[in-house]
């Protein structure tokens, strides 16, 4: 039995679960932030007033205003991309390319007048939001190494769920009075078991979303690599028309919003113009999904030129495309209404919680004997743990704060934010390796860190930005929800510090009667329990 | 609408799975003086999955079959978190997690039901 199957399992699941761990850590803080996504970016640019709503007119009128300023400044790109105003955001969202190595160039404009608009710059949630499935890195790199681990991690849960053979019977089972190693293991497997049916979903389908780009072979084989003949003929996107080479003059689009609105019953998000200068201009008006699981935006194509429709695309998905759909709209929770998004966040801080405890769970069940030293590969391992399951939180909390402590003209003001994210992930993780520092004393003040700067964060907000709030109701929650992630940190702080080791943590509660059965006969309580301490061992993947 | 459904999936939630946690022994017999008699197990697990179909019959039934389902798992999932932690700190109030989600949801059915969807 010593290499059985389910031996093997447990040592997959120690050493998959480790390797990846870090990313997967960073990949679900972000993930889960990213639920509030548009939260945050409101919060990050407090200047913003928001409208009770926009009539048709007012949107048109914007549309026209963006096209003015493109056809100004970025006459040479192949696309334009305009996301309209919506009452929670009114703004003009433009994004294009220029010459290939320039980067892509972004401009906020006020929808009333077309100039550029007065907000700070930033790159609120949307920075979190990518960094989730991209790291900051070049997109094909980041989406790589994102997948990756997430495939890993579907490893990780299906050997977990194996190894884990009482999963009913310990169900319920959060011990914290017995031995540290027992305790952090039933953490482990409280978040992991309770939270299971989300952990497989948002893992399984967070590698669906991009797993065209994984396994890109069915499109090469059949559409020769055309991904955009893909989508189209799958029903994804309006069929795409070719440049005629010919020079041509795009008509007014104001007119194509207002024949929009009036086909389809949902808000526009926004409009994309390809070949803005070319005899076949196309522009297409992309709109918020209908209410329901499956992501797909209904869209309706017009000829640039004439104004004319060519294509209205809404609902009618083929089975297979639809399940593709579903998938993506699970792993967004775009339909989730407040009360069933505070569950997916919920679900998405288990997660997180199910990743670190079982980061800290192989420092704890390795520590060293009394009086021994750790070795090196210990000591990485716990530097890298604090510099992540701490480090990463405080870093969170100082790129909030120093949104409202830069000062609004800065010169790549959203630079430095991100900068200040890095920075303070990156510091905290360094000073976790200074030696002299006890494993301890390095998680506690770096917990302390971390609610210290959330705490920050929520006072500079009502210190310098209360002027600006338009709902300040809404401001005061954000900071109330700030306040509390600062209470919880500085509570995980406080513990580590006072924590004791219970003394006989061997003598641990009776072995239930096997397979999970309820006993016929009570049985003698205090008994100990050697097959207990082995389970644990196994489950550790030290067998 | 969502929310009082949610609320009322939370506390069919948390009965059931409170209700099914009785069922076994080693927690059963933390709170109650008598030992749980195969019986008595039997019953609170037919209780808890009751109220476990409840809800999803509930979910299912106010937010139709595609949002249900999610939201059935959503709050199992809360209501699970709850009660290990909650019953962590204090295990005395097991039977009272049955009791009290049990009779709040009982009034919330009451009162949707008599609202109409």
């Amino acid at each position: 039995m010593r290499n059985g199957f389910r031996q093997s399992m447990a040592w997959l699941h120690t050493w998959s679960g480790l390797i990846v761990g870090w990313v997967l850590f960073a990949v679900f803080v972000t993930g889960t932030a990213s639920y509030y996504r548009t939260d945050i970016t409101r919060w990050m640019q407090p200047e913003l007033r928001r409208e009770a709503s926009l009539d048709p007119d007012a949107v048109a009128r914007a549309a026209d205003l963006a096209v003015a300023h493109l056809q100004t400044h970025a006459a040479g790109a192949r696309a334009w991309f305009i996301g309209l105003p919506q009452p929670d955001r009114p703004l003009v969202d433009l994004f294009w390319r220029g010459r290939p190595g320039t980067p892509p160039n972004r401009v906020f404009l006020d929808p009333r007048t077309g100039e550029p608009a007065a907000l700070r710059d930033t790159r609120g949630g949307d920075f979190l939001y990518r960094f989730h499935f991209e790291l900051h890195l070049p997109p094909l790199w980041g989406r790589w190494i994102v997948g990756i681990c997430a495939m890993i991690m579907l490893v990780a849960l299906v050997s977990g769920i194996i190894t884990h053979r009482r999963i009913f019977v310990d169900f319920f089972t959060l011990r914290r009075d017995k031995a540290v190693q027992r305790g952090w293991l039933d953490a482990h497997n409280v978040t992991g078991v309770l939270a299971l049916p989300f952990h497989l979903m948002i893992t399984y389908t967070g590698v669906i979303t991009l797993g065209l780009m994984y396994m890109p072979w069915g499109v090469t084989a059949a559409y020769k690599g055309d991904m955009q003949a893909f989508f189209a003929e799958t029903g994804q996107v309006t069929q795409p028309r070719p440049a005629a080479g010919r020079p041509g003059t795009l008509a007014p689009v104001g007119p194509m919003v207002r024949h929009a609105l009036a086909t389809i019953p949902e808000p526009l998000e926004r409009l994309t113009v390809q070949n803005p200068r070319d005899a076949n201009a196309t522009v297409i008006a992309v709109f918020e999904e209908p209410h329901g699981l499956s992501h797909e935006h209904p869209q309706v194509a017009f000829d640039g030129t004439t104004g004319a429709v060519v294509e209205v695309r809404a609902g009618g998905l083929r089975p297979a495309a639809r399940t593709f759909t579903t998938m993506v709209g699970l792993h967004e929770a775009h339909f989730a209404g407040p009360a069933l998004r505070v569950l997916f966040f919920l679900c998405g801080l288990m997660g997180t919680a199910m990743v670190g405890s079982g980061l800290v769970l192989w420092n704890v069940a390795r520590l060293p004997k009394k009086g021994g030293a750790p070795g090196f590969g210990w000591r990485l391992v716990h530097g890298l743990n604090v510099g992540t399951v701490a480090g990463l939180p405080a870093a969170v909390a100082a790129y909030l704060l120093v949104n409202r402590l830069l000062p609004a003209g800065l010169a790549g003001r959203a630079e430095w934010e991100v900068r200040a994210f890095f920075g303070v992930w990156l510091a905290t993780t360094l000073v976790a390796f200074l030696p002299p520092l006890r494993p301890r004393l390095a998680w506690s003040g770096a917990m302390a860190l971390a609610a210290l700067l959330y705490l920050a964060a929520a006072a500079a907000d009502v210190l310098t930005a209360r002027g600006l709030w338009d709902d300040p109701a809404w401001f005061l929650g954000f900071d109330a929800v700030l306040v509390l992630l600062a209470a919880a940190l500085a509570v995980v702080s406080r513990k580590i510090v006072r924590y004791e080791p219970p003394r006989r943590a061997r003598k641990a509660d009776p072995v239930p009667a096997p397979g999970g059965r309820v006993a016929a006969k009570p049985r003698s309580a205090g008994q100990p329990a050697p097959a207990m301490r082995r389970e644990t061992e196994t489950r550790l993947g030290r067998a | 609408m969502t929310a009082i459904v949610v609320l009322l999936n939370l506390g069919l939630g948390l009965a059931g799975l409170g209700a099914l946690r009785l069922s076994l022994a080693r927690h059963h017999d933390a709170v109650f003086a008598v030992p749980l008699a195969r019986r008595r197990a039997l019953a609170w697990r037919a209780g808890g999955w009751v109220a476990i179909a409840l809800s999803l019959a509930v979910a299912v039934r106010f937010e139709g079959w595609d949002f249900g389902p999610v939201q059935w798992l959503g709050t199992l999932t809360a209501a699970a978190l709850a009660l290990v932690v909650v019953l962590s700190y204090h295990p005395r109030l097991a039977w009272w997690l049955v009791v009290l989600p049990l009779l709040s949801s009982a009034a919330l059915l009451t009162g949707l039901s008599a609202g109409g969807p």
